[in-house]
């Protein structure tokens, strides 16, 4: 332990301490199932952390709305946790944030193809004011751009400027935004890797531990998709995906796409994950499993990163990624509970809600 | 001065076809304020669209207009003085016939420029493999061969070799530039589906090349560069043409922008009037000494016009523009004042208190007459705008000079030049040798900045008619006795020889305590409002009493705040005295290049951190101690219509 992160960690430390005790705890959640429609839901969030949030008029609260709201609140915790967190920290934290401006200019694009309003569009994004570089009004005015050539040349100063364009070929010759969302996500994941081996010592391996797995857990996802939905070939697969990362390695994501057997490659790395004993013969259902125990792998190594050393940005990152967590559940709940969907088919997807009642458990 | 400009309501009643010329008028007078009354009551009928719809239309017109003066390289200058708004479909005409007699030349520089930028592209990719003895369209046809030169991101080459490791293939890399790379990829022709699949995600580009282009790659880099020339020589031909249609059309394009602004200024005005069955009612603001010359400005228009001009009602006080007429040399102040907020009409305006007080009390904290006069000189040359990197500052230079004049004087009272404690006596004292003195001073000068805020207090409620609070209010006559009577209360009990007994002061502090406890209902019983307190005694009370306590402390942490000012004195003579001491520890001779070297940029130093230091906490003791006494702001700003308007 050097006094120097002690020094840079512990105001971090104190904050992200207290913001995670405003998480939603297992009773709220319960409580959050057990509401009978979406206006209880809001109800009961307007007594929480998110509470701030909701302060509009009732009519303009329509589920997509109150989704953009919530993640209102990601937002500002990103905000508030990156100008604490000291270098070489602080680019890490910053390239996480970014990996929801990569969603961003994804969702824009879609919207561009789709000739989506900006009205449509404006509230699918996150609401992202510091540390950006694609502030609303680029985005907006690439909604109005008519197409995806000229929205792409509205950006040159952001980062993904070079990328885009130059995979804007693919998409001029096989007319869809696979290759330009997969350029875009690979580029912006490279430059996140690179930013976590900046990191050293005890620092580089409590953050690893959070954003090294997630990492993982995107790459060995994506070579599984690829395989699994789009039937791509070795090749493809490879050129995809990511030839670094912390468990899953360059050899693995090859056995995937040389069409190795996934339960066998998928246990060597994460032997305790469950749901694989059945992947030759369902391959499609036992991915969307194996998405969720990921899911949950993750989050159990975000709450880990509490325990121990203390001073890291494994644990600014781990409540980042917890909260990201919750408020995608939430937004599910939402979804679910305005859509009348039966409880049964969507709790076991809640992961935030599931780990709590482990916990208490 | 002391108050905003008087005010007067106007109502304009005219005919339809009147409207537009009595719009202009009113915006070439400059005085108007215009009130937006379109969102009128159910008498009115409905304002016809076409105000708005024409609206929409010059936004789009002065759009194309911009769009035509950037292809030409044409800035947009000022207004011209003779500014005549042109009508409606004159611009149209207008802005129609330029644009077919530019749109040739602005269309052919851009397809000339795509152009010459597509063939030097692929002339930069192929020079790499120019001395290539293969005929380049035949690399598809190949029998045994598969052959495919393109660019990719050089991040993807390691994957891409990695993604081939089961196939026999060859990459080499051509050309690098910046994150690209020029590369050939050779394998075997009954791998090609593998090879391409593979190239195709590891993102390379083929290079395709427009039919025209065959040969061997020399042979078609000679035609590529024959046909750059030949498109440089068409750029260069649009370009004479672009600065020919420049030179004719610069005058006429910049004129125009401003004439069809001018226009939008109107019609987008005009959409905001009431609109009679018959009649357009316009009503606005205007401080009433221009009166007349609005006036006359719209008689001179049309004789059909009914100019009804009245004071503001008691009601509509709070709606009145705010216009504040104060001297050019008060500008640094007003901005002060107005970026807290613009009064109410009225209400005291403070700028001239905080043009005397501001400079004052910077004075006191920062008292040196090398810095003052430093600071003064500096001030001057931001207002004289002499140094184009410093132009934005101008606003800040009347600021400057004061604040320096005060400082440069309390230097002398202090005694102190640039740091030099020894050099000037002091016609006062100095702060660092008489610490107690300085502190008590400031603390005297606080009370009265606090009591000048609460007589301003005292005048506002008279000028309101406000007589509860005039009488009852923290900061109203009840409150301003209080605070004197503690201030004689402390004395008479602290100074052994005032002259005062306690007694009396204990006395006023029980009835305008009381006064100010009871406030509410003392404020009703004399307005005869009932009943005297609204939500019931007990509750009163304890919020009254509670209230009281909050005010008594705020009044005497207020006045302690002032300390500061004493504080920041003795603190500049120490922070000199440091520059000083690590002068003599770099140069113990006290002499030389680098103790004098020491000396100066500690100056800068001072003046730099410490002026802007003592700035700010100059603008706090305003904004909260001062302001906070009479103050409440709120105001509209004025904003007299004009053909042109600010944002433009």
């Amino acid at each position: 332990m050097s006094i120097r992160d002690v020094n840079a960690y512990a105001f971090v430390h104190a904050t992200v301490r207290a913001l995670y005790a405003t998480m939603l705890p297992g009773e709220t959640w319960e409580s959050l199932i057990q509401a009978p429609d979406y206006p209880a839901i809001l109800a009961i969030l307007s007594k929480t952390v998110y509470g701030p949030y909701l302060q509009l008029d009732p009519q303009e609260l329509t589920p997509r709305r109150t989704a953009y709201q919530l993640r209102s609140h990601m937002s500002e915790m990103y905000e508030k946790l990156i100008p604490l967190t000291p270098e070489p920290g602080q680019q890490l934290l910053i390239q996480l944030w970014h990996m929801y401006e990569v969603d961003n200019v994804k969702a824009v694009l879609r919207g561009v193809e789709a000739k989506a309003t900006w009205y449509q569009v404006r509230h699918l994004l996150y609401p992202m004011h510091r540390y950006i570089t694609l502030t609303m009004a680029d985005m907006e005015k690439m909604v109005h751009a008519g197409s995806v050539e000229q929205a792409i040349d509205l950006i040159p100063h952001t980062p993904y400027y070079k990328v885009l364009i130059h995979a804007l070929e693919r998409y001029q010759a096989e007319h869809t935004l696979f290759p330009i969302e997969v350029a875009v996500e690979l580029a912006h994941r490279r430059a996140m890797w690179k930013s976590l081996r900046r990191l050293s010592g005890t620092g580089y391996q409590k953050a690893a531990e959070v954003i090294g797995t997630m990492l993982d857990i995107d790459n060995l996802l994506w070579a599984l998709r690829y395989r699994v939905y789009h039937h791509l070939s070795e090749q493809e697969i490879i050129n995809y995906t990511l030839p670094m990362g912390y468990k899953v390695h360059d050899k693995e994501i090859r056995a995937i796409a040389a069409g190795a057997d996934i339960s066998q490659v998928v246990s060597k790395i994460y032997p305790r994950v469950e749901g694989l004993e059945r992947f030759a013969e369902k391959p499609e259902a036992s991915l969307v499993t194996l998405e969720h125990a990921l899911d949950r792998y993750l989050i159990k190594m975000c709450r880990k990163a509490f325990m121990g050393y203390p001073f890291h940005v494994g644990i600014p990152a781990a409540y980042l990624l917890l909260n990201e967590h919750e408020i995608r559940d939430l937004i599910m709940l939402i979804e679910a509970k305005s859509s009348r969907m039966p409880l049964d088919m969507y709790i076991p997807m809640l992961e935030m809600h599931l780990q709590s009642r482990q916990a208490n458990n | 001065m002391f108050r905003p400009l008087k005010m007067s309501k106007v109502e304009i009643t005219v005919p339809e076809h009147a409207v537009l010329p009595v719009t202009e008028a009113l915006a070439r007078s400059e005085v108007f304020h215009p009130v937006d009354t379109n969102p009128v009551k159910e008498d009115a009928a409905p304002l016809p669209a076409s105000w708005r719809s024409q609206s929409a239309a010059l936004t789009d017109l002065e759009r194309r207009v911009l769009e035509m003066m950037e292809s030409l390289e044409i800035e947009v200058e000022p207004p011209p003085e003779d500014l005549h708004p042109i009508d409606i479909s004159a611009a149209k005409q207008d802005v129609s016939d330029l644009e077919e007699e530019v749109k040739e030349a602005i269309q052919g520089r851009r397809e000339a420029l795509d152009q010459l930028e597509e063939l030097s592209k692929y002339a930069h990719h192929l020079e790499p493999v120019e001395d290539l003895d293969i005929q380049l369209d035949t690399l598809h046809h190949l029998r045994y061969t598969f052959i495919l030169i393109g660019v990719m991101p050089e991040a993807n080459i390691s994957r891409l070799q990695s993604s081939l490791d089961l196939v026999p293939f060859v990459l080499t890399p051509l050309r690098y530039d910046g994150n690209l790379v020029t590369v050939m990829l050779i394998g075997r022709q009954e791998d090609a589906k593998i090879l391409n699949r593979a190239a195709r995600s590891a993102y390379l580009n083929p290079l395709e090349l427009p039919e025209q282009y065959k040969g061997t790659p020399k042979e078609i880099l000679l035609a590529l560069r024959r046909d750059i020339t030949l498109s440089q020589q068409h750029v260069q031909e649009w370009e004479d043409d672009i600065r020919h249609l420049h030179n004719v059309h610069k005058q006429h394009l910049a004129v125009l922008l401003w004439r069809i602004r001018a226009r939008r200024t109107l019609v987008s005005t005009i959409a905001s009037y009431r609109k009679l069955r018959f009649l357009y009612l316009i009503t606005g603001w205007v401080p009433s000494e221009q009166v007349a010359k609005l006036e006359d400005g719209v008689l001179t228009v049309t004789d059909q016009a009914l100019i009804e001009v009245s004071p503001p009602s008691w009601q509509e006080r709070k709606t009145v523009p705010i216009a504040l007429g104060n001297p050019s040399f008060m500008d640094s102040f007003q901005d002060l004042v107005t970026t807290y907020a613009y009064p109410h009409y009225g209400e005291i305006d403070p700028t001239p208190l905080v043009a005397l007080s501001f400079p004052f009390i910077y004075g006191i904290m920062f008292g040196d007459a090398g810095h003052g006069i430093f600071l003064a000189l500096l001030g001057w040359l931001l207002l004289s705008r002499k140094v184009p990197i410093l132009r934005g500052l101008a606003g800040l230079g009347r600021l400057m000079i004061a604040c320096g004049s005060a400082a440069t004087l309390f230097g002398f009272l202090y005694g102190s030049v640039f740091g030099f404690e020894d050099v000037l006596p002091a016609l006062w004292l100095k702060p660092m040798d008489d610490i107690m003195t300085i502190l008590i001073a400031t603390v005297g000068i606080g009370m009265g900045l606090i009591s000048v805020g609460m007589i301003c207090n005292i005048v506002n409620a008279v000028w309101m008619r406000d007589w509860s609070k005039l009488l009852f209010d923290h900061n109203g006559i009840a409150g301003f006795i209080f605070y004197w009577s503690i201030v004689g209360w402390s004395a008479s009990a602290l100074l052994p020889g005032f002259p005062l007994p306690g007694w009396p002061f204990v006395a006023l502090l029980t009835i305008t305590g009381l006064a100010m406890l009871f406030a509410e209902p003392l404020g009703n019983l004399l307005q005869k409002h009932k009943p005297l307190v609204e939500e019931g005694l007990a509750t009163y009370l304890i919020e009254s009493a509670v209230e009281f306590f909050e005010s008594v402390i705020g009044v005497l942490s207020n006045t302690l705040s002032y300390v500061r000012m004493g504080a920041f004195a003795v603190a500049h003579g120490s922070l000199s005295l440091v520059v000083f001491i690590i002068a003599k520890l770099i140069a113990p001779s006290q002499s030389g290049f680098w103790y004098w070297t020491t000396v100066v940029l500690g100056n800068l130093f001072i003046i730099g951190f410490e002026g802007l230091i003592v700035g700010i906490q100059t603008l706090r003791l305003e904004y909260y101690e001062f302001f906070s006494k009479f103050f409440d702001g709120g105001g509209e700003r004025y904003r007299p219509l004009k053909l042109v308007s600010q944002q433009d």
